[in-house]
């Protein structure tokens, strides 16, 4: 076996082991620190990957999988949301049991189904047949639909079904597409393929039209599964319901699968002759998606649902810096993604606590938090200051550079993006302001301080503190590593 | 090439499963619904069927078979079950659309895919291009006619019919198009996995008691103790 099917293997292996320890496995305890060993090993096997396998390999395992650049990125970033995700769930997890709001029957059935998700994400990373990458996506709604619905209320199946059929019946548009690619290259080929590596190579023989219409069929897939507007319905209520650590892997992770697919399938149909008008399109939903969730964050009372509202508007930017198509453009974009991703978490986290503190999210609930959960508290002002793109923060320098960007191909546009932003942080300053100001005059003396532990805490301020050496500091390797797949995507 | 006796079954078959898609978005009573569906996936498992004996590609004669074992016997067979778990006998409720506008609007969805179809599938065809075209067309069409069952009516129920109806245009198309190793068959084992999850969750909704999450599923029940399931939600 040679070194990059070997470690397809070993992430196979892995994956078995943990698995089967942990429906044999008694305690919490032990269930926690099989999923938290789960994601360190496949970070420690993707670096090694990254170090030892002569990137790209495609085709490997009778053409079924890749790996390469991008392909490492995103799972270094969805393994390490994972980790913290699975830190932080120990006593996240152990307090909803305490407080009823999940079974303690549930467990493993949640554990199980994190496992599986993590599994299924890198795998669906890995993937260079687009149909295999297809089914593996759809494969992500499932387990992560079963760990919202893990808790024990009756809105969770309401989202959970919500979640389940838009994002499997927009992804049934997606496998239209797929079918199209695959007879166009029937029609070309002799022989039909849907492996990325192969597309990549023919692409600009493909007739223009019809991979322009495969193009939107799949982007309707994709984008319902990274929460693009119009089809976004399910992301707040789904980010708002699920427990916080899964919202957190939802909003870095399952989205990330969607604008995954998205970037693959635009780095086959860009090298036709429609690239103008696939980036019109890509922009015009970006910022359509932008504005539709700026706006709806203004009224927002619900934290949970904000930090989701804001997940949709920072899909929609992400799509505006594909759209904008310049080799900067992406690098920068896809910096953004581990940026956003990063930050969201530590949001969500921060968000969790208050949840078990005042056992609700809406800002009715919450009343003097500062006194009584300083720490999330903070964590949410700085984690909100992040987000809104100040600076030494991650998100500014990706946020600038494509504002800049931006403002090449027409000032209009900038000032939609200046524009959207400043509402964006308006919304948030305001629920900050709403959420930290009524404290003195209702104060619950009943109510005693949540203590959340250092399995909490500590994944709040690593991520943190990892997006501000980020925002201060960039290092030579990540420029080096993103130019590897700006390359690899064939941008000109 | 399809000789001609053959193409006129399939053309038939093909109208077939559009009437079927017609009857799925009009009809209240969900027993009819779910044999409706069954009854279009037996079309398309005959169209399989007669593809297979023109083409003796055995790839059609495996897809013939599952259809057979997945949608026409075992998923119906499952949804009855579910339906005698939940009690309801009929979805009356629409959000957006009436049955007959729905209609209406697909009549001209199916013209706006034959349009569009008609100039961009010009360069690619494997069969007959009448056969190909009223295929393709249909497929999309059903698709689209699934989704409009999906956002217009209420009962979950119904919405999996929608759900697996699309997926059916999903095999309508791919047949009339070409041949995807293997690639159908995984689509349908994943529906099968997408139901049962769906059901699941649905039926005994994990953790809710079943009183509970009837109360959930008719908004305007009042639960046991006189309280409205607005109520209950708030103090949740």
């Amino acid at each position: 076996m040679d070194t990059p099917t070997l470690v397809l293997a070993i992430y196979a292996l892995i994956a078995v082991v943990v698995l089967a320890a942990t429906v044999l496995s008694k305690s919490h305890r032990i269930m926690n620190t099989l999923a938290v060993g789960l994601s360190a090993s496949y970070i420690t096997l993707t670096l090694y990957a990254l170090l030892s396998v002569d990137l790209p390999a495609y085709g490997l395992v009778s053409n079924y999988f890749l790996i390469d650049h991008l392909s490492i990125y995103e799972i270094l970033i969805a393994a390490i949301l994972f980790l913290f995700a699975a830190v932080y769930a120990r006593e996240y997890v152990e307090s909803s049991i305490e407080t009823n709001e999940m079974n303690r029957s549930n467990l493993k059935l949640f554990y199980v189904a994190f496992n599986l998700l993590l599994i299924t994400i890198v795998y669906a990373f890995l993937a260079d047949s687009l149909a295999l990458f297809w089914i593996l996506a759809e494969l992500t709604t499932a387990f992560s639909a079963v760990l919202i619905v893990t808790l024990n209320a009756p809105k969770n199946i309401v989202a959970t079904l919500k979640y389940i059929f838009i994002t499997s019946t927009c992804m049934l548009f997606a496998f239209i597409g797929l079918i199209l690619i695959f007879t166009l290259t029937q029609n070309n080929l002799g022989v039909g393929t849907l492996n990325w590596s192969i597309l990549m190579t023919i692409a600009n023989t493909l007739s223009p039209a019809i991979m322009f219409a495969a193009f939107i069929f799949t982007f309707v897939g994709f984008a319902a599964k990274s929460g693009i507007v119009p089809f976004h319905a399910w992301l707040p209520s789904a980010h708002s319901k699920a427990p916080a650590p899964v919202s957190a892997i939802l909003s870095g992770a399952i989205t990330s699968v969607g604008i995954y697919g998205i970037i693959r399938i635009y780095a086959v149909a860009s090298q036709t002759s429609e690239l103008p008008k696939i980036s019109w399109f890509l922009v015009s939903f970006g910022l359509l998606s932008m504005a539709v969730a700026a706006l709806s964050m203004l009224n927002q009372v619900n934290l949970k649902k904000l930090i989701g509202y804001s997940t949709v508007e920072n899909m929609g930017f992400l799509l505006v810096g594909l759209g904008l198509g310049t080799t900067t453009a992406i690098f920068w974009m896809l910096f953004y993604i581990l940026a956003h991703a990063f930050t969201k978490a530590s949001l969500f986290f921060s968000a969790g606590i208050l949840h078990h503190q005042f056992q609700s999210v809406r800002l009715a609930r919450i009343k003097n938090a500062f006194k009584l959960q300083p720490f999330a508290s903070w964590g949410l002002i700085v984690g909100v200051t992040a987000m809104t793109g100040v600076p030494l923060f991650a998100i500014f320098l990706p946020k600038f550079s494509l504002l800049i960007e931006s403002a090449v191909v027409s000032p209009v546009l900038l000032l939609g993006l200046l524009v959207i932003f400043l509402l964006v942080a308006a919304a948030f300053g305001i629920f900050m302001v709403r959420l930290f100001s009524h404290s003195e005059k209702a104060y619950d003396s009943d109510l005693k301080p949540f203590r959340a532990g250092w399995n909490m805490k500590i994944p709040i301020v690593v991520l943190i503190a990892v997006v501000f050496i980020l925002g201060v500091v960039f290092p030579e390797q990540l420029t080096d590593f993103l130019n590897a797949i700006v390359l690899e995507l064939g941008v000109k | 090439m399809i000789i001609a006796p053959t193409e006129n079954i399939l053309q038939i078959l093909v109208v077939l499963v559009l009437a079927t898609a017609a009857i799925i978005i009009t009809k209240r009573d969900i027993r009819s619904l779910i044999k409706t569906y069954a009854l279009q996936s037996l079309l398309l498992a005959v169209m399989a069927l007669v593809l297979f004996v023109v083409t003796g590609s055995l790839t059609l004669l495996c897809l013939a078979a599952i259809i057979l074992v997945s949608k026409v016997w075992i998923i119906p067979l499952f949804m009855g079950q579910v339906y005698k778990k939940l009690n309801i006998k009929r979805d009356t409720q629409f959000h957006f659309l009436s049955p007959i506008t729905a209609l209406f609007v697909s009549i001209f969805i199916i013209l706006f895919v034959y349009l569009s179809f008609s100039t961009l599938l010009s360069e690619l065809s494997r069969f007959n291009p009448n056969l190909f075209f009223l295929g393709a067309t249909v497929g999309v069409s059903i698709l689209f006619m699934g989704m409009i069952v999906i956002f217009s009516r209420k009962q979950t129920l119904t919405n999996i019919v929608g759900y697996l109806t699309m997926e059916n245009g999903v095999v309508l198309f791919s047949l009339s198009l070409t041949e995807l190793p293997l690639l159908i068959e995984f689509l349908i084992i994943l529906d099968l996995i997408m139901l049962t999850l769906i059901a699941t969750i649905l039926a005994f909704g994990i953790d809710s008691t079943i009183e509970e999450f009837h109360a959930q599923l008719n908004p305007f029940a009042y639960s046991k103790d006189g309280k409205s399931q607005k109520t209950l939600e708030d103090e949740r």
